[in-house]
């Protein structure tokens, strides 16, 4: 305080000479439209000078979360490439048939209709014969598998995700290769039940469970969910909880694939039946 | 002191009726307005403190302001006007220095001192009234022609005012 004071006192010439110019600005610009519009124009000019300076240092401050960010993402992007057999790494070879090696199609689709609250769930996608859909089409969320195409319209399809009671997947624990069964017993939305796993097999909580891809719909290895806990019970198999990957509730985008060769693998499957 | 209240207001009353009826007429191919009641603050005393000199300008910058119909302009131009004075006058001092209680004027210090005194007071204050009343930079030169002009024109009217009062 007494050192504002003195300062007030060594330059009061100054202090007084500055408000009574800012005075005057004032009266000026209050009565000249002119004045006016140039003194906020500077200002103005001057502001977004100051805000560019600042969104700059602010981008700068975030690069590490935008790269975070985008790394994220590219991983998604090179796990993606892996699973549907692209093999970029290996030599590159020209063919001018653009589905030459290609088993699995894929096509974006939107969740237009949802439930989780019933025994028997579907949920609804904006794709349907139209745009090649059909029955017994894979479906995944990004997180994992969703379920499986029921019935389909020429713009719409139906399809009974994992957790409806009438669902069977064939999974199997992608530490041992031991597979099983997955169904849902109609309880919470977030986990289904393994079974089939027979007791002697070593198996932790936490253990990531994936398709088998024996059933010619779904791929092999697309994520299911993780062991959340498990239970010896009276038979020679466990009975394994599986969180389930996807969350069901939040299901907004999804994508549809096709197995090319399932008709394939099916007629050849039948001669043996 | 009344005696001198009176006395600044008489000359004030007298300069501002001088600038409205004759020196706002002049308007010379629009590069010469002369602004002659600046002599008003040149011929303040020396012993006027800081602070006041800046008050006793704004006034008499906004007294003229209000007469001439440009608020805040003349106010301002004044103001720079009585803080750049204590400055020009310490650099300008003659040799043994100023007179206690005496004003500034020519009939003590001769005409080269008053000459000096007056031109650069009177460069403050036009260089700001006229940038003030552009309020941009864009017609600098234009603008600083027109400051040239006119404070020759203030100095020779203010320096025939001086040998009027002298010669009194």
């Amino acid at each position: 305080m007494r050192n504002l004071l003195l300062f007030i006192e060594k330059y009061n010439r100054i202090i007084l000479f500055i408000i009574l110019e800012l005075v005057a600005v004032y009266l000026i610009s209050n009565s000249y439209k002119y004045h006016n519009t140039q003194l906020i124009k500077g200002v103005r000019k001057l502001t977004l000078t100051w805000e560019g300076v600042i969104s700059n240092v602010k981008n700068y401050l975030r690069i590490k979360k935008i790269n975070d960010d985008l790394q994220a993402e590219n991983t998604l992007l090179w796990n993606l490439i892996e699973r549907y057999g692209l093999k970029t790494d290996s030599v590159i070879i020209q063919v001018n048939d653009t589905l030459h090696g290609v088993q699995f199609e894929i096509l974006p689709a939107y969740v237009v209709n949802n439930s989780v609250n019933k025994v028997k769930n579907y949920f609804t996608i904006d794709r349907g014969k139209g745009d090649g859909v059909d029955v017994n089409m894979a479906v995944i969320s990004i997180q994992g598998v969703a379920g499986i195409t029921v019935a389909s319209s020429d713009n719409y399809s139906i399809v009974m995700p994992v957790i409806n009671t009438d669902f069977r997947l064939s999974s199997r624990i992608k530490s041992n290769d031991y597979f099983g069964s997955l169904n849902w017993d109609g309880r919470d939305y977030r986990y289904a039940v393994l079974h089939d796993i027979p007791q002697h097999v070593s198996i932790n909580e936490g253990d990531t469970i994936v398709t088998t891809g024996y059933s010619a719909i779904f791929p092999p290895g697309i994520m299911v969910g993780t062991i959340s806990d498990f239970k010896k019970s009276g038979s020679d198999f466990y009975t394994i909880r599986v969180r389930l990957a996807t969350d069901f509730r939040k299901l907004t985008y999804v994508k549809v694939i096709k197995n090319r060769r399932q008709q394939e693998q099916l007629n050849l499957e039948k001669e043996f039946q | 002191m009344i005696n001198q209240l009176l006395r600044y207001t008489i000359i004030y009353a007298v300069l501002l009726l001088l600038q409205i009826f004759l020196f706002n007429n002049i308007q010379f191919s629009g590069y010469v307005n002369p602004y002659v009641y600046i002599l008003f603050v040149l011929l303040l005393p020396y012993k006027t403190s800081g602070w006041l000199l800046l008050i006793i300008s704004f006034f008499a910058g906004f007294i003229m302001d209000i007469f001439m119909g440009t608020p805040g302009m003349h106010a301002g131009a004044t103001v720079a006007a009585g803080f750049a004075r204590p400055y020009i006058l310490r650099a300008i001092s003659p040799r043994d220095g100023y007179l206690p209680d005496t004003e500034p004027s020519m009939a003590l210090y001769g005409f080269n001192w008053f000459f000096f005194y007056s031109l650069l007071v009177v460069t403050v204050h036009h260089l700001v009234l006229f940038y003030l009343e552009i309020f941009s930079f864009e017609s600098f030169f234009r603008t600083f022609l027109k400051v040239i002009f006119s404070t020759v024109f203030t100095v020779i009217f203010i320096i025939f005012a001086e040998y009027i009062r002298k010669g009194r």
